[in-house]
């Protein structure tokens, strides 16, 4: 009876101290070529709600709030990540979604995301993620868009290059990422001359890389394909003897790439990174991600941390975790904040027409025994 | 040196063109021709088709993967590891899972299609889904003009070269061989000649899925290792078993090596996506007037 009593009490006292519940959902690749990326998100996101959690939850209103991570594997695919976006928003209930992954996925989801007003970060590379039309969806990284072309601009001069080959996943992501470095090496005054699609699922790359090779060119070009199938590209066209320089405009993958091809094919290779390894906050971030999941941080995953904090911080603005009208508003109207990456604003008025991207520094490495050496340090603007 | 202009203005060079698309569609088309030889006697032997195939090729690659980065074997011991293992376990396999469908075609599928969900996220639980790089068997290029051949894929070559000459003598010249073929053949015949078909089905399963794996061990080195890398070599085992006709080896290594060919010679002429539509038309026209396949038997 005591027993009882005392299991009751505790009950009881459960009940009364119990926080609230904030669930974020998170669609993101965890299996196959895209993991690496959707991993990082994934992690980005639940290192973020560790942090507040570790303070007593996040305080919205002067309610406490725990938070919680929901997390589904999109496998890459538009199809899985619509299921997985109704999954969430109709039987989890969740206002606010971290991913998905892929352009394709992105747009795919958009829909439901937007009919049910929850607030969506996205990694998705494709021109069409944001706009006017999409009010809740952000993007807390730098894209192609963004950094493309500073950056071509400098490996272009800095290197001599003339011809360019490129290869790229046949889908919406691959199309745009290939139409916008076109664009790019050419104002650069180089020439991407022999351009292949290929299903995403492709492993065996020399008859590619062989057409590729024949017409002559410089460089190869990597934006555009899942830090996996890079990795086998890199390794495949050093197989076949190609000597010239191969360059990944976007899409961090490094340590993949090194992983995938070996440190003595990846040498050499030019990339643009979110990262220089002399910021102190993002070593102490990275240093955290391998305690508590074993591998590599991947470049996304301090855009993503510092995009949920973000999230997080327009929450507590705005008072609210339901009204994300509200939520929404007060997102935008975060300016100069502090993260791990530096001080971060929202751009793209003009060129998306929203302000819902991010705008940060970035760099450009070279490869070297598989770390990444800068070798420039950019903005949205020019590199030097 | 020739030299072609096909290519809008590109100049392009032709002689490397070629050779380097041949050697490369021989290599790749022994690895079509590991995987889809075990397919087609998986077939021969259960009337199923088995859709954990790739599943197999995927268990290969970790086991060769796990062989060499963690147990230190070298390579050879790698693949002969895993013929063994796999062959076990596609024995047992057949034993528990798949006796009762032997001949049910319809189940048999569905069972496989259940066999290779739970092997590849068995496989994503163990491995997560990193796509994990092996040491190359060997470094190096040879040339022979202006064709590179790399050496890892060379050793793939010779690899696939004597499992196949193996497979042959054991299904053309042992007693056990015998059997087998027979039971493909024809499976009340040859019980009543006293062959034990009981004993033919799980051997004659354990051998398909074990040829699967040694195609991923033979491939690790060479791509790269991760749980979701079944389903390609498994289409491909798929297009092969149907041009050269379900059930038919001498067809499957006939038409193993006619698509590797085609898709590393057709790749440098149209772009890749063309050239895959060109190949399931050309697989859609073959089931519609030849559904037997190039050296497949009709009515069966």
């Amino acid at each position: 009876m005591k027993k009882i009593a005392i299991a009751g009490l505790l009950c009881l006292a459960g009940t009364a101290f119990a926080q609230e519940e904030l669930k974020i959902g998170a669609i993101v690749t965890l299996s196959g070529a895209g993991a690496a990326w959707g991993q990082a998100m994934l992690y980005a996101t639940e290192l973020a709600a560790d942090d507040v959690n570790a303070k007593g939850g996040l305080d919205v209103g002067g309610k406490k709030y725990k938070v919680k991570v929901v997390p589904y594997d999109d496998k890459y695919q538009a199809g899985e990540a619509v299921t997985a976006a109704n999954r969430l928003v109709f039987e989890d209930k969740v206002k606010y979604i971290i991913g998905p992954v892929g352009s394709a996925a992105a747009l795919a989801v958009t829909p439901i995301v937007d009919k049910n007003k929850v607030v969506m970060l996205t990694l998705g590379f494709t021109d069409k993620a944001l706009g006017k039309d999409k009010a809740f969806n952000f993007r807390p990284n730098l894209t192609t868009m963004e950094t493309s072309q500073p950056q071509i601009n400098w490996i272009v001069k800095a290197k001599n290059i003339k011809k360019v080959g490129g290869l790229f996943p046949n889908d919406e992501t691959g199309q745009q990422i290939a139409q916008d470095l076109e664009k790019a090496y050419s104002k650069a005054g180089a020439q991407l001359n022999a351009k292949e699609f290929f299903e995403r699922e492709r492993v065996d790359m020399m008859p590619l890389l062989t057409r590729m090779m024949a017409k002559g060119i410089d460089a190869i070009e990597l934006d555009g394909n899942a830090p996996g199938t890079a990795g086998l590209i890199v390794k495949q066209a050093r197989e076949l003897g190609f000597k010239g320089f191969i360059i990944r405009s976007g899409g961090p993958a490094t340590p993949e790439i090194v992983n995938v091809a070996g440190n003595g094919a990846a040498n050499g290779m030019l990339v643009n990174t979110p990262i220089n390894p002399a910021n102190t906050a993002v070593k102490a971030y990275s240093d955290r991600y391998f305690a508590k999941y074993k591998k590599r941080m991947n470049g996304f995953s301090p855009a993503f941390y510092d995009g949920t904090h973000m999230l997080l911080q327009a929450m507590s603005a705005a008072g609210t975790t339901t009204d994300t009208d509200k939520v929404r508003v007060a997102l935008e109207n975060i300016k100069d904040f502090k993260g791990i990456l530096g001080t971060l604003n929202w751009t793209g008025a003009e060129v998306y027409g929203a302000a819902h991207q991010i705008s940060a520094p970035f760099y450009i490495a070279r490869v070297q025994d598989g770390q990444e050496v800068i070798e420039a340090t950019c903005s949205l603007t020019e590199c030097k | 040196m020739i030299r072609l202009r096909a290519f809008g203005d590109t100049a392009v060079d032709f002689t490397f063109l070629i050779g380097q698309a041949l050697t490369n569609g021989l290599i790749i088309g022994l690895l079509y021709l590991l995987m889809a030889i075990g397919f087609t006697l998986v077939f021969g032997v259960m009337r199923v088709v088995n859709f954990a195939h790739g599943e197999f090729y995927m268990l290969g690659a970790f086991s060769a993967y796990v062989c060499v980065t963690k147990l230190q074997l070298p390579f050879l011991a790698a693949v002969l590891a895993t013929f063994i293992l796999t062959l076990v376990l596609g024995w047992i396999i057949e034993v528990v899972v798949m006796k009762g469908f032997r001949g049910e075609e319809l189940n048999g599928m569905i069972a496989t299609i259940g066999l290779a969900m739970i092997l590849q996220n068995g496989a994503l639980m163990i491995f997560g889904p990193d796509p994990q790089s092996m040491p190359a068997v060997a470094e190096g290029v040879v040339s022979l003009g202006p064709v590179m051949l790399p050496m890892s894929r060379l050793y793939v070559v010779a690899f696939s070269l004597v499992v196949l000459v193996l497979l042959y003598g054991f299904l053309m010249h042992s007693k056990g061989g015998r059997a087998l073929r027979a039971v493909v053949q024809d499976i009340e015949i040859a019980n009543a000649q006293g062959i034990r078909s009981q004993f033919m089905y799980p051997l004659g399963f354990g051998i398909g899925v074990a040829l699967a794996a040694v195609a991923g061990a033979l491939m690790a080195p060479v791509f790269s290792v991760s749980p979701s890398i079944g389903s390609t070599p498994l289409l491909k085992a798929f297009i092969v078993v149907i041009l050269g006709g379900l059930g038919s080896i001498p067809g499957a290594a006939l038409a193993a090596l006619l698509l590797g060919v085609f898709e590393s010679v057709a790749n440098p002429f149209m772009s890749s996506s063309f050239s895959d539509m060109l190949l399931f038309g050309f697989v859609i026209l073959m089931l519609i007037f030849r559904p037997s396949g190039l050296l497949g038997k009709a009515g069966r």
